[in-house]
């Protein structure tokens, strides 16, 4: 079996996200760490997930994946991969197959995503027998090409221990393992922290253009603004485990719905003008435990805040021409 | 060519070791209250010999001669240590130490490691199961078996085992390595005397360091198992079966250094566990030349275990830069 019949059958990788619930189970009980996601997510776009830490980002992307990791368990949904199904309902070694041929998940740049004892080149092949491609060598050729495509040194890296490598390279390494197996979905957790402005700029435009070439569907979890502007064809706004407002990047960032995403944008130091003018968003995000069962979630650090958002959970509106957003305010208008 | 320096640089250090070891002994012995060396000398002379023939008697005894300064002694020592002659044992009479410390040292070394493997394999395994189950009653049971064998010293266990199994139930032997009857050579009934009087020896090696092991493990997999890399590979899609190797490899590291401690551990308890079960191996023959104040045997039994030690721990160093890259290029 050559690396090419593994392509998956549909060519454009869309994902359709129904009603998913995710908890965690803590010591003071169970939580939801995302509630009623419904979200699609077009192939052929770069999709920006945003908000602050612990606002689901990197719970979504792992749900997609089917990847919850315990004491976190998902309670229901649905998760729609074109040409694959439901991935919430694989188990085992079709699950195992899937992640393979679909996914390719770039951790930051300070993680240790690979195995601190073998070679990158021996993970490589670690990695091509798992997926049942027989030609190892040719799999070595194709990762070396494509690290020296997103500049690192081929012969070097891959014959390197994971500790002999700089976060920056790991990072890049990472990508190659992404992207070895013609993965359709890149999914990239924070590609800039951690790193240098000039790095960072390096990887967005690395991804950026494999993104083109291969015709991925990619997904960039991040915090920073300038990040999904930069990058993303859509935006998805997370705060407390929902989505609050989703939408093309153009639109969603010159004229946010959601007083949350206003106060994102507000918060963001100009070049030009006083520094005065950035407004920090008042309070802080809730934790597992704190988030309210009931009503919008961000009431509590919302200007526009009226006696129905103490009551009932804001349904999603339509806005951005085929976006939407959750809040009462716009809801009312 | 960096880990054949770094061989020789440990055995080098190794060497300086036993150095060290073997003038602490030398000195350690003269030290002793009565100086049993000039003691032997006074009473030899009382017996009636010439201060010459004494001193003769007591040379080949003792390897050195009580009149000399002490420094050309310890010189003469070494000089003498240096040719493997480690002097002649006082209890057996004109027999030289090396000779019985190189007939009972393989005896102990069976029992240690055989006790070392029995209980790294039983824990290891017991570690990894309890780290993986340890929200379930099994990995639970395990842990708390882990802590309280942990708890026990090994005289306690080996005596236990010596009441429950020569005494109470005597269904092993007690004492020699074998049976005298046998003929001594590679025959099944020979090995299996071998075997079956080993059992309880090794069973209170393993007893006693299984817990340890068991800690160890499952601290280490834990760990391990909330490794970025081992989500990582998850995520790819690696075969279950590659990424236990992972895991593994990786988990089972920081136990080469648990490894080398606990044979300084081992070899230390077979003081006691061949003493009670009347297990002839050096821990016992250093004990019994104690007691039989054999001066000779002491010294050569205390060193031969210390190099022992030593020589593990060189190996198991050498093992761990071996097994991990990280350390392998920092020397």
């Amino acid at each position: 079996m050559s690396l090419y019949d593994l392509a998956p059958t549909a060519e454009d990788a869309g994902i359709h996200i129904q009603n998913l619930t995710v908890s965690y189970d803590t010591d003071r009980g169970r939580f939801n760490a995302l509630k009623n996601v419904t979200l699609d997510i077009r192939p052929r776009h770069i999709t920006g997930f945003i908000g602050e830490s612990g606002s689901g980002k990197t719970t979504l992307a792992m749900a997609m994946m089917n990847a919850i990791q315990p004491p976190g368990r998902i309670d229901g949904g649905a998760i729609l991969l074109d040409g694959a199904g439901d991935v919430l309902q694989l188990r085992g070694e079709p699950l195992r197959r899937l992640r393979g041929r679909y996914f390719g998940f770039v951790f930051q740049a300070s993680s240790n995503s690979l195995n601190p004892l073998k070679r990158v080149g021996a993970q490589l092949m670690d990695l091509g027998r798992s997926h049942g491609i027989s030609d190892l060598r040719g799999l070595l050729r194709e990762a070396k090409a494509l690290a020296e495509r997103i500049g690192l040194d081929g012969d070097r890296v891959l014959t390197s221990y994971q500790h002999e490598l700089s976060g920056g390279m790991r990072q890049r390494v990472g990508l190659v393992f992404a992207l070895v197996l013609k993965a359709r979905i890149l999914i990239l957790d924070e590609p800039t922290t951690a790193l240098d402005m000039l790095t960072q700029q390096a990887v967005l435009e690395i991804v950026r253009s494999i993104h083109q070439e291969q015709g991925l569907t990619t997904i960039v979890i991040t915090h920073d603004m300038g990040v999904v502007a930069e990058m993303a064809d859509r935006v998805v706004v997370m705060y407390a485990g929902r989505v609050v407002e989703e939408g093309p990047t153009f639109s969603l960032l010159t004229n946010p719905q959601h007083p949350y995403t206003q106060g994102l944008i507000r918060a963001i130091p100009r070049i030009t003008g006083n520094l005065d003018d950035a407004k920090p968003l008042p309070g802080s995000p809730p934790d597992l435990a704190t988030i309210p069962t009931k009503g919008c979630v961000f009431r509590e650090r919302c200007y526009a805040r009226t006696s129905v958002c103490d009551t009932v959970d804001p349904v999603p509106t339509s806005a951005h021409g085929d976006g939407l957003v959750m809040c009462h305010g716009v809801d009312a208008s | 060519m960096q880990l054949l320096r770094r061989l020789i640089s440990r055995l080098v250090g190794g060497a300086i070791m036993v150095l060290v070891v073997a003038s602490f002994t030398f000195f350690l012995v003269r030290l002793m209250p009565g100086n049993p060396v000039a003691a032997e000398y006074n009473t030899l002379i009382m017996r009636g010999m010439t201060p010459t023939q004494a001193q003769n008697e007591v040379r080949v005894m003792y390897g050195y001669i009580p009149h000399e300064p002490l420094v050309d002694q310890y010189f003469h020592y070494l000089w003498q240590l240096l040719h493997f002659n480690l002097g002649q044992s006082i209890s057996y009479e004109g027999v030289s130490v090396l000779h019985i410390v190189l007939s009972d040292a393989p005896w102990t070394i069976v029992l240690v490691f055989l006790g070392l493997i029995t209980s790294f394999l039983l824990g290891v395994t017991a570690g990894v199961i309890a780290a993986v189950k340890r929200s379930t009653g099994l990995g639970n049971a395990l842990t708390v078996s882990g802590s309280l064998l942990h708890g026990i010293p090994q005289f306690v266990v080996a005596l236990l085992l010596a009441f429950l199994f020569t005494t109470l139930w005597p269904i092993f032997p007690f004492g020699a390595p074998y049976n005298a009857n046998l003929t001594v050579g590679f025959n099944f009934p020979f090995l299996g005397s071998v075997a079956y009087h080993a059992v309880l020896p090794v069973a209170a090696y393993a007893i006693s360091s299984y817990g340890g092991w068991l800690l160890t493990m499952k601290s280490s997999v834990i760990s391990v198992l909330g490794d970025d890399f081992v989500l990582a590979a998850e995520i790819r899609g690696v075969k279950p079966r590659i990424r236990f190797g992972y895991i593994a490899r990786n988990a089972i590291l920081p136990l080469f250094t648990v490894f080398a401690l606990s044979l300084g551990f081992m070899f230390g308890g077979s003081l006691f566990i061949e003493n009670i079960f009347d297990y002839n191996g050096l821990g016992n023959l250093l004990v019994t030349s104690i007691s039989n104040r054999d001066y000779p045997l002491m010294s050569g039994a205390f060193l031969f275990i210390t190099m022992a030690v030593i020589l593990s721990n060189i190996i198991a160093d050498f093992l761990y830069s071996v097994v991990d890259p990280r350390i392998r290029r920092s020397t």
